[in-house]
């Protein structure tokens, strides 16, 4: 949330005046935040110089990009953009294209709050859905969200630390509590 | 009897007698981790055979048990679980079933009774193991109760196919089970099949069920099942 709030400044308070940083292309830098400009539209990077250890910001204004337009190729446009790509190394192509999320949601006339609530749907599971209903690529969308968390936890075989057979006994005795799926009734489980 | 079959492996399966043949199936809705939890047991060692027009993967397994080298046959569903229901042929001789559900979406786990009850109908009597995958999301979950298991008196297994929690324990389990099920089947079914192959039957005649709409899947375990020969 505080990406948000973050967002939420840069929208409304913060207008930086497009500062030549081309010098530092292919320097080292650190990202420290990243948001969306609506009006005009830009991708504004704040980061930390490794020369002079300055906070600067960098702002990448965004063009042909309407409210039909891609937010992953947008975001995948402006990460191989040959003048920002060093800059933005650090900051994950998802992040990008939830700005560029924002940015669509603004164009289409949604409020903030309707916006965020579409990214939180698509990025999150709802726990009660019934994927086996989905057609392939809702479900690909789904899986893809699954995987995230799936690739943060997972343990690669190449992880110094990795083992193969890793035993783990949870006792299921008579004390566990319930895991509250399960119906009272007898006949059902 | 399957000489007149061809495919990769052939050769390696007539070195080992029928005994050493096991198939074991997966069971569970879309996306609970099927096909993650088979990569995590195999590793490096598996070479899927996509089989689209089935909508089947094969995975092909060699393991040790008890001094014996077992071939095993893991049927995994490539996205047939969607009609919520899998062809008669993926039941087909199974000798044990691996049925996963998602700790964090509890209708995977409500609808392991309508798998279970189509496993039975098929497959009355082979070991079934109920595995709650992705406990690495929320480890809260292994302290608490899940009746399904319970309530069928079949043996829950709490792993992470990201973390790797009890994957290799829960598929050699399944992989012993499997064999020992095969050497001691009681199931009619499995006898009357194994009598009309010491028949010596033409193939044609012992495959119609698999023929009608799966003829050339390549189930090895259907090609060598006779203990006797």
């Amino acid at each position: 949330m505080s990406f948000l709030k973050s967002l939420c400044n840069l929208h409304i308070f913060i207008r930086f005046p497009l500062t030549s940083l081309d010098m530092y292309v292919g320097m080292m830098c650190t990202a420290k935040k990243c948001g969306i400009r609506f009006q005009p539209p830009a991708i504004i990077l704040i980061y930390e110089s490794e020369i002079k250890g300055k906070i600067r910001q960098r702002i990448m204004p965004v063009r042909n990009f309407s409210k039909f337009s891609d937010c992953t190729r947008a975001a995948e446009q402006l990460k191989n953009n040959p003048r920002h790509k060093s800059y933005l190394e650090q900051v994950s192509l998802r992040q990008l294209e939830k700005l560029f999320s924002f940015l669509r949601g603004y164009l289409s006339g949604q409020s903030l709050a309707e916006t965020m609530e579409q990214i939180r749907q698509e990025t999150t599971i709802d726990p009660e859905e019934d994927l086996n209903k989905l057609d392939d690529k809702e479900l690909a969308k789904r899986k893809s969200i699954m995987d995230e968390l799936f690739e943060k936890n997972q343990k690669k075989k190449d992880d110094p630390n990795f083992v193969y057979d890793i035993e783990v006994e949870f006792p299921q005795d008579d004390q566990l509590q319930s895991c509250g799926w399960d119906t009272e009734s007898a006949d059902e489980f | 009897m399957a000489e007149h079959r061809t495919k990769p492996s052939e050769l390696d399966q007539g070195k080992c007698d029928a005994d050493d043949n096991v198939k074991i199936i997966c069971l569970g809705d879309s996306a609970v981790g099927k096909s993650k939890l088979m990569e995590r047991f195999l590793m490096d060692g598996f070479q899927p055979q996509q089989l689209s027009t089935y909508a089947l993967t094969l995975y092909k397994h060699t393991a040790t048990v008890d001094g014996k080298t077992i071939l095993v046959d893991f049927w995994d569903t490539a996205g047939q679980e969607r009609f919520q229901s899998m062809h008669a042929s993926y039941y087909h001789k199974a000798h044990a079933c691996i049925m996963v559900f998602d700790v964090q979406r509890k209708v995977t786990y409500k609808n392991l009774s309508a798998w279970y009850t189509e496993l039975r109908e098929f497959r009355p009597e082979i070991p079934c193991l109920v595995v709650a995958n992705k406990i690495d999301a929320d480890i809260n979950v292994t302290q608490k109760s899940f009746n399904f298991a319970k309530k069928f008196s079949l043996p829950l297994y709490f792993v992470s196919a990201a973390d790797g929690t009890n994957v290799v324990k829960l598929f050699n389990d399944a992989i012993r089970l499997a064999v020992s099920y095969k050497q001691n089947s009681q199931d009619f079914m499995d006898e009357i099949l194994q009598e009309l192959e010491n028949f010596n039957l033409e193939q044609e005649e012992e495959d119609v069920p698999d023929q009608e709409q799966s003829g050339s899947i390549e189930t090895p375990s259907e090609e060598v099942a006779s203990p006797h020969s």
